[in-house]
């Protein structure tokens, strides 16, 4: 039975892993888009390594900002600053997110600093209405090369807002699987009508704008950035170990073979081992942004909402494959491809972008889509309200969308400075059509009874670190439904209490993917939580 | 497969004690198995809508306001009284066994899976039905067994009357196991592939019941496994399946999911437990839900009654109800209720937008089906084609079966599956009309009955393995949903795909019938204006976690036989046999 004993105990491993990673993060962290907003851009291309959460650091390239400092560009959005540890270190992975406006020129100053060995390197900026070049470097096959130490500046202007990539156009196959990628957000140059442009005291804007083009179809209330890459380590141990070679070669008289001085590096057959979202694994991908255990991987990928908000999520492929993003609890509408906005043929008004639970991620393209989560059509009660138990009563007045609203009479919820809830509608955005309807036959806690469904007994389930320990939402109606058999202690580590959120799944349904280097839970993977409104949603932690 | 037994038999008999002895503690003498499908429910209490919901569904003309002072069982008061839009829809139930068995491959390999079996609708599964039963089914007694009454693990059923096992409408074939020998004495090694076929209808409430029976052949495992239901929107969390975010059952238990029908569309589930290793095993099913236009009565408009947007009949005095652009005040329907509504001015993630405008479609006599609630009737077919795309990597599960822990990153499939089976086998009908050679004639696997493939496991014990074939077989004049302007209407099929392999991307294609893409990701293709974005084309591409909907129309089509393969031409392989894989025939009769 050694075999059985084996398996236990990478059982056990796998589980103390995702302990580990409980530990290591007091709360939960968040991601928004930040990067850095300007029209004048001086960024570096150097080496790194990257950090694994299988304990690998990984001989990597990126791009970052030449003397760590963004200037003259600055940190965007003004929520996620240098107060709340915003940095753009030389290098990082991927590049620093470009942050610019529509039919504004802007220039980006390249620097290599790559070994010299890895000889030219540059930038393209796809979907851009106009690049010219400068410098003194030479006019590779794509674009204008800075060579070893040298520099070379491009003038881009996007005539249209979008989402886009930016990558090396030189020896691309090498050059992007080593790092060499970023992301390019532009901004619309106004508001389109009817955007939110404030929000009620106490809740942060983390938002880049209030829309991402210029359609009011387009407007939303917060926003995430995620760019889908794979890491093949064989590739970047060739590099690495042909780079160390051709520094220790010796160059003095009597050797009976000539010193390489330029990579050599075979990067096929393709073998990717670690899948990377804005260039971490999970769980690293979770830590916040900016944290300080992941120097040359700023951006998280973590997605946190409140009930009804329209989240715009911009996504990309920026490596060899494509990956079937699948995002749990509700469907994206798609509102364009590669800074196109997606409009029905008869009706500009109008959007014609699919609706999707499943998005491709395909390499050199950037899409946005609309998602939000409201739980409209349960069934049920997601609050846990009844009326057939007089502490557990609650007003639900449908808006005209059917929604318990500050159009229909609910209280904005406001925090106090430390983001603690202060007052406003526990169950804001309820839908209404299933106000008080129950979920479980039996009464719990204040929790009224006459539903259709008995939860499993607790001592025969396995919990999860996001649950909440009940099915509904909200600290309100967690509390009122304890149940006899409550969580271990500390179970919900990622979800305590007083958030007590829903939290779905969203990752690379190509499942292998989910992995690092092996190891499941890894890889392409995020915890979405949907908070109530009663907690606040701290991007910057 | 003498050897495997050889190496597994010792195994078994070690680990049948800590079998029984999990089925012993509990007050109904073993487990926590619990099988739950109520016949009357707070949302289906059997009102004006629909009065018997425990046994039928009932044609749809819109919502009815309805109030309920009472839960069904009137244990409970409601003051005020709750408030409800009935739009008919039933109570189905289904359950399912959590475990693992073995399959067989084109090749003749067999393979051993983690997966999902049947525990009820039985009979109606191994006929490649859909198992989903309303309660009155449902809660009947399993009362079949074979010729000695027995289980399938040979022994006895109590409740053994004689029926048939194979019956897909007896509903003693088709009843849950709800008793704990039941499900053990036949949930054990009773895995297929695909997962039990499940479908039911939009408003209906849906109660899926996971029975985690263990898998027998890993007694060092003690894995729990959930259901996830891809692509549902406005999910719950708690009934979502992630292990992460909810609870999972453990061996020995059961987890009832519990689901007001979501949109109309084709969805999928899945276990949600060690993604990567749970699909690549074995554990994944299809899912689908069909429109409340199916519902409609003969010679209902059917525009009118999607746009429909006049106040529920019922209402209390005052309501007034929104009409969306293109919204026909004047009929109750499915713009009555926001739940049901589409207005893209005020929700971007409605479903149905209703369409540009009204072309005279009414609901013909008889009824029909559509994939989804089109308003314009151009969603309408005759057969559904459950279409399930997969991939198993043979090292994979021979390292999972062996004890050992699989590696990820070198995963590579080599058996490229239709519905469980590769070419030949997704047609392997005996007798059937692809059996032009009369080679299948005597074949006994699959059955001639049911064409269910079985496969011997290692108790010895043939169990059906793969219910589903994929053999399409239309008749080029046996159809009624077409033109006004076509005098000869073919068979359309719903081809409704949906990509569960967990590696790569994969591809089919169509040669000689026109492929017309209808739907994606369990939506209608269809602009925010109304404008069908239907797409003719004759190949898809579908990544994993992707579902996609066909319709192929054999309308004009010259009989003949016909291929879906995939132009991948390495997944035209069964293994080491190099023709095979990813195929099936379209079948055109005159």
């Amino acid at each position: 039975m050694s075999y059985a004993n084996t398996k236990n105990w990478c059982a056990v491993s796998r589980f103390l892993s995702v302990v580990a990673v409980a530990l290591l993060l007091a709360a939960s962290a968040h991601a928004a888009a930040p990067g850095i907003k300007g029209t004048a851009f001086n960024l570096n291309a150097g080496p790194t390594f990257s950090s694994q959460p299988d304990g690998v650091l990984v001989y990597s390239w990126g791009y970052g900002c030449t003397g760590g400092t963004p200037s003259p560009a600055v940190f965007a959005p003004p929520t996620i600053g240098t107060a709340q540890g915003a940095n753009c270190p030389t290098v990082q992975l991927p590049g620093p997110t470009l942050i610019v406006t529509e039919n504004t020129s802007f220039t980006v100053t390249l620097r290599n600093s790559l070994p010299a060995a890895a000889g030219n390197t540059s930038i393209l900026f796809p979907g851009a209405a106009t690049v010219t070049t400068s410098g003194t470097g030479p006019l590779g096959l794509l674009t204008r090369e800075a060579v070893p130490g040298g520099t070379v500046t491009y003038t881009v202007t996007y005539s249209a807002p979008g989402t886009h990539e930016y990558y090396s156009g030189t020896q691309p196959d090498l050059q992007i699987e080593m790092g060499l990628f970023g992301a390019v957000v532009v901004l619309p140059s106004a508001t389109p009508t009817g955007c939110t442009t404030s929000y009620p005291a106490g809740r942060i804007d983390y938002r880049l704008a209030p829309s991402a083009y210029d359609s009011p179809k387009s407007c939303y209330d917060r926003e995430y950035l995620t760019q889908w890459s794979e890491m093949d380590p064989g590739i970047h141990r060739q590099v690495e170990d042909q780079l160390k070679l051709i520094a220790s070669c010796p160059t003095t008289a009597g050797v009976q073979f000539s010193c390489p001085t330029a990579l050599n590096v075979v990067t096929e057959p393709y073998h990717p081992r670690y899948f990377l979202i804005n260039g971490r694994s999970m769980p690293d991908n979770m830590d916040p942004n900016y944290a300080p255990n992941y120097p040359n991987q700023p951006y998280a990928a973590n997605p946190h909402m409140h009930p009804g908000e329209l989240v715009l999520v911009r996504y990309m492929g920026q490596g060899h494959w494509q990956h079937p993003f699948h995002e749990h609890g509700n469907h994206v509408r798609i509102l364009g491809r590669d800074g196109n906005l997606l409009l029905s043929q008869t009706d500009a008004t109008q959007l014609a972008g699919r609706m999707e639970f499943n998005t491709d991620t395909t390499p050199g393209q950037a899409d946005e889509g609309i998602f939000y989560w409201s739980g409209k059509g349960l069934g049920w009660d997601i609050f846990a309200h009844t009326n057939a138990s007089a502490t557990a009563t609650a007003t639900c007045t449908p808006d005209a969308n059917g929604y318990y609203t500050s159009a229909s009479g609910a209280t904005p919820v406001s925090y106090d400075a430390a983001g603690g809830y202060l007052a406003g509608s526990q169950n804001y955005y309820e839908w209404c059509a299933d106000h008080n309807h129950p979920l479980e036959a039996n009464p719990i806690g204040t929790v009224g009874g006459g539903g259709p469904m008995t939860l499993p007994d607790p001592l025969i389930v396995a919990d999860g670190l996001w649950y909440n320990g009940t099915p509904y939402l909200g600290p309100d109606a967690v509390l009122r439904s304890a149940g006899p058999t409550p969580m271990a202690p500390g179970k919900p580590g990622q979800n305590p209490t007083p958030e007590s959120g829903i939290a779905f799944m969203w990752h690379s349904h190509n499942e292998r993917e989910i992995t690092t280097n092996d190891v499941f839970p890894g890889g392409m993977l995020q915890m979405m939580l949907v908070d109530p409104y009663v907690w606040h949603i701290d991007e910057t932690f | 497969m003498r050897k495997l037994h050889q190496i597994l038999l010792p195994m078994l008999i070690c680990f049948a004690p800590v079998t029984a002895s999990a089925q012993a503690p509990g007050a109904q003498g073993g487990g926590s198995f619990r099988v739950q499908c109520p016949t009357a429910t707070l949302l289906h209490p059997g009102s004006a809508a629909n009065p018997t919901p425990a046994k039928s569904e009932a044609s749809y003309s819109g919502p009815i306001y309805r109030t309920a002072t009472k839960d069904p069982t009137g244990a409970y008061t409601f003051t005020p009284a709750l408030t409800f839009l009935d739009h008919g829809g039933a109570i189905k139930c289904q359950e399912i066994s959590g475990g693992d068995g073995m399959m067989t491959e084109a090749d003749g390999n067999q393979t051993y899976m983690f997966s999902f079996g049947p525990l009820s609708g039985m009979g109606a599964i191994q006929n490649g039905q859909p198992g989903t039963e309303f309660p009155n089914v449902f809660n009947n007694p399993y009362t079949a067994g074979d010729s000695s009454g027995n289980y399938l693990s040979g022994n006895p059923n109590p409740f053994f009357d004689g029926t048939s096992p194979t019956d897909p409408l007896a509903p003693g074939a088709n009843g849950a196991l709800s008793d704990p020998s039941g499900i053990m004495n036949t949930g054990v090694l009773n895995g297929n592939i695909p997962a039990p076929l499940m479908a039911f209808d939009e408003d209906d409430e849906f109660l899926l019941t996971l029975s985690n029976v263990g898998m027998i052949m890993r007694p060092d495992l003690f894995e729990q496994h959930t259901v996830h239901f891809h692509g549902y929107p406005n999910a719950s969390s708690f009934y979502d399946g992630v292990p992460d975010a909810s609870l999972a059952i453990n061996i020995g238990g059961s987890f009832t999911y519990y689901y007001v029908a979501p949109d109309a569309g084709t969805y999928f589930w899945h276990c949600h437990i060690t993604p990567p290793e749970h699909l690549q095993m074995g554990m994944v099913g299809q899912l689908f839900v069909r429109p409340r236009q199916n519902r409609l009565q003969s010679g209902d408009n059917l525009f009118n009654r999607l746009a429909g947007c006049a106040v529920p009949p019922g209402s209390p005095t005052g309501t007034t109800v929104t009409c969306p652009a293109r919204g026909v005040s004047t009929v109750v329907g499915q713009q009555s209720d926001l739940r049901t509504s589409c207005n893209p001015a005020t929700d971007i993630l409605c479903s149905a937008p209703i369409p540009v405008a009204n072309t005279g479609a009414t609901q013909p006599t008889g009824g029909a089906k559509y994939v989804y609630n089109d308003g314009d009737g151009s969603t309408a077919y005759d057969i559904d084609v459950p279409m399930q795309i997969h991939g198993f990597d043979p090292n994979f599960h021979f390292v999972g079966m062996t004890f050992n822990p699989e590696g990820f990153s070198d995963m590579k499939d080599k058996y490229f599956l239709l519905n469980g089976r590769s070419y030949p086998d997704t047609v392997g009908v005996a007798g059937g009309p692809a059996d032009v050679l009369g080679q299948l004639a005597s074949a006994t696997n699959p059955d001639p009955v049911t064409h269910a493939i079985s496969t011997n496991d290692t108790d010895s014990i043939s169990r059906a393995s793969q219910p589903l074939h994929s053999l399409i077989t239309l008749s080029a004049s046996g159809g009624h949903a077409c033109a006004a302007t076509v005098t000869v209407c073919g068979q359309k099929a719903a081809l409704r795909f949906a990509d569960l392999d967990v590696q790569e991307y994969q591809t089919l294609s169509s040669i000689g019938i026109p492929m017309l893409v209808v739907g994606f990701n369990a939506k209608i293709l269809r602009d925010q204006a109304g404008n069908n974005l239907y797409i003719k084309t004759n190949s898809i591409t579908l990544g994993g976690g992707e579902s996609l909907d066909v319709i192929l129309d054999s309308t004009g089509i010259a009989p003949g036989t016909y291929f879906l393969y995939t132009p991948q031409l390495d997944h035209l392989s069964n293994d080491a046999e190099n023709f095979g894989g990813l195929m099936t025939e379209v079948v055109v009769i005159p």
